[in-house]
C-alpha cells in the first residue's frame, strides 16, 4: 500500500478544497504500479509515440493520478499545489488539454473506455505494439457503454486492449453489478481477478497477461476498498467527494502512518 | 441518378484509396453500399454494431492516434443520442473527424418521431469545435468532404435523402461561402439545403407578383456567411429563410442574429413548427402540409413580407 503518495493526495484535495479521496485511494496503488512496472513512457515527451496509454476512465479518481505523474516528472509539485485553482492546469477530473500523460478528458462515466477501444482499434490498424489500459469503476460499470464496449472490444479482437475494473463496490450501493467476473467472460473477455491494492498479485497477472492484437482483450477484476488505508473514509458516506478540515488532517495521517508501508 | 446516399459511398471510396488514414465506422447501415470502400480499403471499414454512443466515442479514439474517422448512421441516433460523445470526447480535446448521417430532417417521413432529426443544427451549433454542412448534390458533399474531413474539427454532414437538382460548379463551392443562384431587388431569399428546389421553383411566381428574388443558397450552416446575405438584405430589406428544420436554431436565427445593424428590415421563414410531427405519409405530403412548396412560399411572402396585413408579431414564425 502506498501510505506517501495517499498522504500527497490528501494534500492536494486539501489544498484544492474538495476532491474524491475515497476514490483515489482505492485506485492508487494500481495507477502507481502500472507507471513503476507496466507502462512505456517519456515525460519529456508525453506524445512519444511509442508509449502505451493509460486512460482513467473513472475520472474523479484523478488525484491518483495526478500524484503518480508528478512522481514521474510528467508534472510538478506546483501544478499539484494549484490543483483546483483558477490559475492551474488540474481540476477535479483529467484533462488530455491541459495536462502532459493525460491521455483522455474523463468525468462523465463511461467514455473513457470508448476512447480506449478506438485507441487499439486505431494501433491494431497500424500494427503497432503499444500497450492501452484503461480503469474503469464497478458503479461505471452502471452505464450502457461499458457493455457495448464489451461487445465491441471482443468482436474486434482488441487483445492489446487491458481494462482493470475498479471494484470497490461503489455499485452495490445503489445498483449491484453481480459476478463481474462471469459478466466480462460471457461477453468474450479473458478475465483475472486479483487484490488492487497487492503488489505482488499485480506482477502476477500482467506476467501472465499477453499485449496481442490477434486475441481476446483482457479485464481485471481488481478488488479494492474504497478510501482504503483511513478507517473512517473507507466504503461509501460522506468522505466520497470532501477535502478534511484542518483538524481531521491529524487523524489520516495517523492512520496512514500506523500501517507498514511499502512505498517505492 | 444515384442517391446522395450512393454518392457518398462512393466519394469515400475515392477519397479512402487516396488517404490510408480515413476510417470508416457504421451503424448498420449503408453496409453493401460501402463494400467497394471495404475491399478496397482493408481493415479500415467497420460495421461495428447498434451502439452509437460507442460508435461516436471509439471514432474518436481512432482520432487520437491520427486517423480521420467517418461515422455514418441516422441522424438521430448520433445527434441526440450520442451527444455526449460529440462534445466531450471530440469536441472538448480538439480531435478531429466527420460525422455523415442519412435521415435530414423528416426524411423518414413514415417512420415516425424515433427517426426524425430536425433539431441537429441548433444542438450541434452550441458545440465549439464543430462546423455543419448540408450538402444536397453530388458535388456539394465531394468539395466540401473533401476540403474539411482531415482538419481537426468535428464536421457534421446531413445528407438529405432529396436532392435540390440545380446544378452547381466546384469553384463556386467552398465551406463557409453562401452562394448567389440569382439577382433581384425585392426579396432576399435564403434557401438551405434541399431546399433550394423549391425556392427555384417559387421564382416564376414570385415574378408574376413584381416580385425579384436574390437567391442565396447555403450548404454551410456553420460557419455561417452573415456577410453574403446581410449584403443583399442591405439591398431589399425583405428575407426568407426557408429551411428544413426546427423554427429554433436554424438558419433564420443566424440571420437575424448577425443583420440587426439593418435598419428597416423584416424577416419571415419556412421552418418545422415546435410541434412534434406526429402524421404519417410521404416527404412531399410532410413537405406539402408545412408549408415547403410553392404555395408556402407565396403564401408567406404576401402575408408577412410584402403587404405587411399581419400584426408585426407575427411576423416571426
Amino acid at each position: 500500500m502506498n501510505i506517501e503518495l495517499r498522504k500527497k493526495i490528501v494534500e492536494v484535495i486539501t489544498s484544492a478544497g474538495a476532491g474524491h479521496i475515497p476514490s483515489a485511494f482505492s485506485i492508487v496503488d494500481i495507477v502507481a504500479y502500472l507507471y513503476e512496472h507496466i507502462l512505456k513512457f517519456d515525460p519529456k515527451n508525453p506524445d512519444w509515440p511509442e508509449r502505451d496509454y493509460f486512460i482513467l476512465s473513472k475520472g474523479h479518481g484523478c488525484a491518483a493520478l495526478y500524484v503518480v505523474l508528478e512522481k514521474h516528472g510528467f508534472i510538478t509539485q506546483e501544478d499539484l499545489d494549484k490543483e483546483s485553482k483558477e490559475e492551474g492546469v488540474l481540476g477535479g477530473h483529467p484533462d488530455s488539454t491541459k495536462i502532459p500523460g493525460v491521455e483522455a478528458s474523463t468525468g462523465s462515466l463511461g467514455h473513457g473506455i470508448g476512447t480506449a477501444i478506438g485507441v487499439a482499434l486505431g494501433l491494431k490498424i497500424q500494427r503497432r505494439n503499444n500497450k492501452v489500459i484503461v480503469l474503469i469503476g464497478d458503479g461505471e460499470c452502471n452505464e450502457g457503454t461499458i457493455w457495448e464496449c464489451a461487445l465491441v472490444g471482443a468482436n474486434l479482437k482488441l487483445g492489446n486492449l487491458c481494462c482493470i475494473v475498479d471494484n470497490n463496490g461503489s455499485a452495490s450501493q445503489i445498483l449491484p453489478v453481480s459476478d463481474l467476473k462471469q459478466k466480462w467472460e460471457s461477453f468474450g473477455w479473458e478475465v483475472y481477478e486479483i487484490d488492487g491494492h497487492s503488489e505482488e498479485q499485480m506482477a502476477d497477472v500482467f506476467s501472465k497477461i499477453k499485449f496481442d492484437y490477434t486475441q481476446k482483450p483482457k479485464v481485471i477484476i481488481a478488488n479494492t476498498v474504497k478510501g482504503k488505508g483511513v478507517s473512517f473514509m473507507e466504503v461509501h458516506g460522506p468522505w466520497h467527494y470532501r477535502a478534511p478540515k484542518p483538524d481531521e488532517l491529524e487523524p489520516i495521517y495517523k492512520e496512514l502512518d500506523a500501517h507498514t508501508s511499502k512505498n517505492y | 441518378m444515384p442517391s446522395l446516399r450512393d454518392s457518398f459511398a462512393q466519394i469515400l471510396h475515392n477519397v479512402g484509396r487516396e488517404d490510408s488514414n480515413l476510417v470508416v465506422l457504421v451503424g448498420d447501415i449503408s453496409h453493401f453500399r460501402l463494400q467497394p470502400f471495404a475491399k478496397d480499403c482493408p481493415g479500415r471499414y467497420y460495421n461495428v454494431g447498434i451502439c452509437e454512443p460507442t460508435i461516436v466515442n471509439m471514432a474518436a479514439g481512432l482520432a487520437k492516434v491520427g486517423f480521420h474517422p467517418v461515422v455514418h448512421t441516422i441522424s438521430p441516433f448520433i445527434v441526440e443520442r450520442s451527444f455526449e460523445q460529440l462534445k466531450l470526447d471530440f469536441c472538448y480535446q480538439k480531435w478531429g473527424g466527420n460525422i455523415v448521417t442519412v435521415g435530414s430532417a423528416f426524411d423518414y417521413a413514415n417512420l415516425g418521431c424515433s427517426h426524425h432529426c430536425y433539431g441537429d443544427f441548433a444542438m450541434l451549433k452550441t458545440l465549439p469545435e464543430t462546423q455543419l454542412f448540408y450538402p444536397a448534390s453530388y458535388i456539394e458533399f465531394d468539395c466540401i468532404f473533401r476540403q474539411v474531413y482531415n482538419n481537426d474539427v468535428l464536421s457534421y454532414f446531413r445528407i438529405p435523402m432529396h436532392g435540390h437538382s440545380h446544378s452547381l460548379s466546384p469553384e463556386q463551392i467552398n465551406v463557409g461561402e453562401a452562394i448567389k443562384i440569382c439577382e433581384g431587388q425585392d426579396l432576399t431569399m435564403v434557401a438551405v439545403g434541399s431546399q433550394l428546389k423549391t425556392a427555384l421553383e417559387s421564382l416564376e411566381s414570385l415574378a408574376e407578383l413584381g416580385i425579384t428574388v436574390d437567391l442565396i443558397y447555403i450548404h454551410t450552416i456553420k460557419p455561417f456567411d452573415y456577410q453574403s446575405v446581410n449584403e443583399s438584405l442591405r439591398k431589399t430589406h425583405r428575407c426568407l429563410v426557408i429551411e428544413e428544420h426546427s423554427i429554433f436554431g436554424g438558419v433564420f436565427d443566424d440571420v437575424v442574429r448577425y443583420s440587426q445593424e439593418i435598419e428597416h428590415a423584416r424577416y419571415a421563414s419556412i421552418a418545422i413548427p415546435n410541434t412534434f410531427i406526429r402524421e404519417y405519409g410521404t416527404y412531399e405530403q410532410h413537405c406539402r402540409r408545412l408549408g415547403f412548396s410553392v404555395e408556402g412560399i407565396v403564401q408567406k411572402v404576401k402575408n408577412q413580407l410584402i403587404n405587411y396585413s399581419e400584426p408585426l408579431k407575427k411576423i416571426f414564425p
